[in-house]
């Protein structure tokens, strides 16, 4: 094979002439081209992650919800569980600014990918954060519903329609349906993230896992 | 900006060997030159620059690149760059060299970078430099893609 190889090598260094060659002007215009490297994917997709849970907060429906927890008497629960989450996801954005500050194209290949998947990972945990967060919430609207003496003072606007069913029976059914739709929400959230991570980042992590898998 | 392009073969080369049609070996001489473009500001002058190309090129191909390869079949490719003379050749030398070439194109990412290096006349200190394993590591890598391509030519 050693000569097979040798072989080879020698065709192929023969062979640079058969190569195409651009001109000057040709490579000038590449340059102005716009890169789709993976690099810059990642930073398009985790800024997307970084303020979509953000937007969502202040989309038009949630000043209904707002009301709602404020009917419930969880809102300053959830205020301060918003805090929380602000701070978190500042610590969050900073980090990703620091690893992602730290890939060069320089690197060596294997030190290269492990930066990119390092950064990843940082938007990786940013998502499963924010997805126990939105189980959090799910679970304070929970209790706070289940401490509710009366129940039908959370939708005003439907209170005539709600008395002839029992408290209980109202009680219990609000809970489930706050709680599946909860549960709902987050597998749905989490599925699709871990798709688009899984399909984003499958050639890099099979080729790194091949040049760690040398080490041992 | 000139020594890009008087350094571009190795770019093209890197290309084909990563690419197998026309459209794809353009889209991805593009993304190298942008990515050689926007790394320039800091290449320092302390290694050559072909050393510097070949890392950045390489690196681009199997971890930056994202597009996967659009179709197996290479034939009108291959037949443009991999322009046999037959003439310089005799008909055993140049099957072999097809099937060879056809071989090294089948194996993984990684492989092929190293493949790449040695058809270059790299030694094995820049080979691990350039894909951060050690040399020895390298070396045991090479052993194993020769044992791959012979079974992949003698199955």
């Amino acid at each position: 094979m050693t000569d097979e190889l040798e072989l080879l090598k020698k065709d192929w260094q023969k062979k640079t002439a058969d190569l195409p060659t651009l001109s000057y002007e040709e490579i000038h215009k590449m340059i102005w081209k716009k890169s789709s490297s993976i690099v810059k994917w990642i930073l398009i997709i985790s800024i997307l992650e970084f303020t979509l849970p953000q937007l969502l907060i202040f989309a038009p429906p949630m000043e209904e919800a707002m009301q709602i927890y404020d009917h419930i008497g969880v809102s300053n629960y959830l205020f301060a569980l918003s805090l929380l989450i602000y701070a978190v996801a500042l610590y969050f954005i900073f980090q990703f600014y620091q690893r992602f500050k730290e890939i060069s194209v320089l690197d060596n290949s294997k030190n290269l990918m492990k930066k990119i998947l390092r950064t990843r990972k940082t938007v990786k945990h940013y998502v499963l954060f924010s997805l126990s967060m939105i189980m959090v919430t799910i679970i304070i609207m929970i209790i706070g519903v289940y401490l509710k003496q009366d129940i039908t003072e959370i939708v005003p606007e439907l209170k005539d329609k709600l008395q002839d069913i029992s408290p209980d029976k109202l009680k219990i059914t609000l809970m489930l349906t706050i709680g599946i739709m909860g549960i709902l929400l987050t597998l749905v959230m989490g599925c699709v993230y871990f798709l688009l991570y899984g399909l984003l980042l499958r050639k890099l992590n099979k080729n790194y896992a091949e040049l760690r898998q040398l080490e041992f | 900006m000139t020594e890009l392009q008087d350094n571009q073969n190795i770019v093209h080369k890197v290309c084909t060997l990563y690419t197998n049609d026309r459209d794809s070996h353009n889209d991805l001489f593009q993304e190298i030159t942008i990515q050689l473009w926007k790394a320039y500001p800091k290449f320092r002058g302390e290694a050559k620059f072909s050393t510097w190309m070949y890392r950045v090129a390489l690196n681009t191909a199997i971890t930056l690149y994202r597009k996967s390869k659009k179709r197996i079949d290479t034939q009108d490719y291959e037949a443009v760059i991999f322009k046999i003379k037959a003439d310089e050749y005799d008909e055993t030398e140049e099957q072999q060299l097809k099937l060879m070439y056809k071989a090294v194109r089948q194996l993984g990412d990684v492989d092929k970078a190293l493949v790449f290096l040695y058809l270059e006349d790299k030694n094995y200190t820049e080979i691990s430099e350039t894909l951060g394993i050690t040399e020895v590591n390298a070396r045991v890598k090479m052993n194993r893609i020769k044992t791959k391509l012979r079974t992949i030519l003698n199955p």
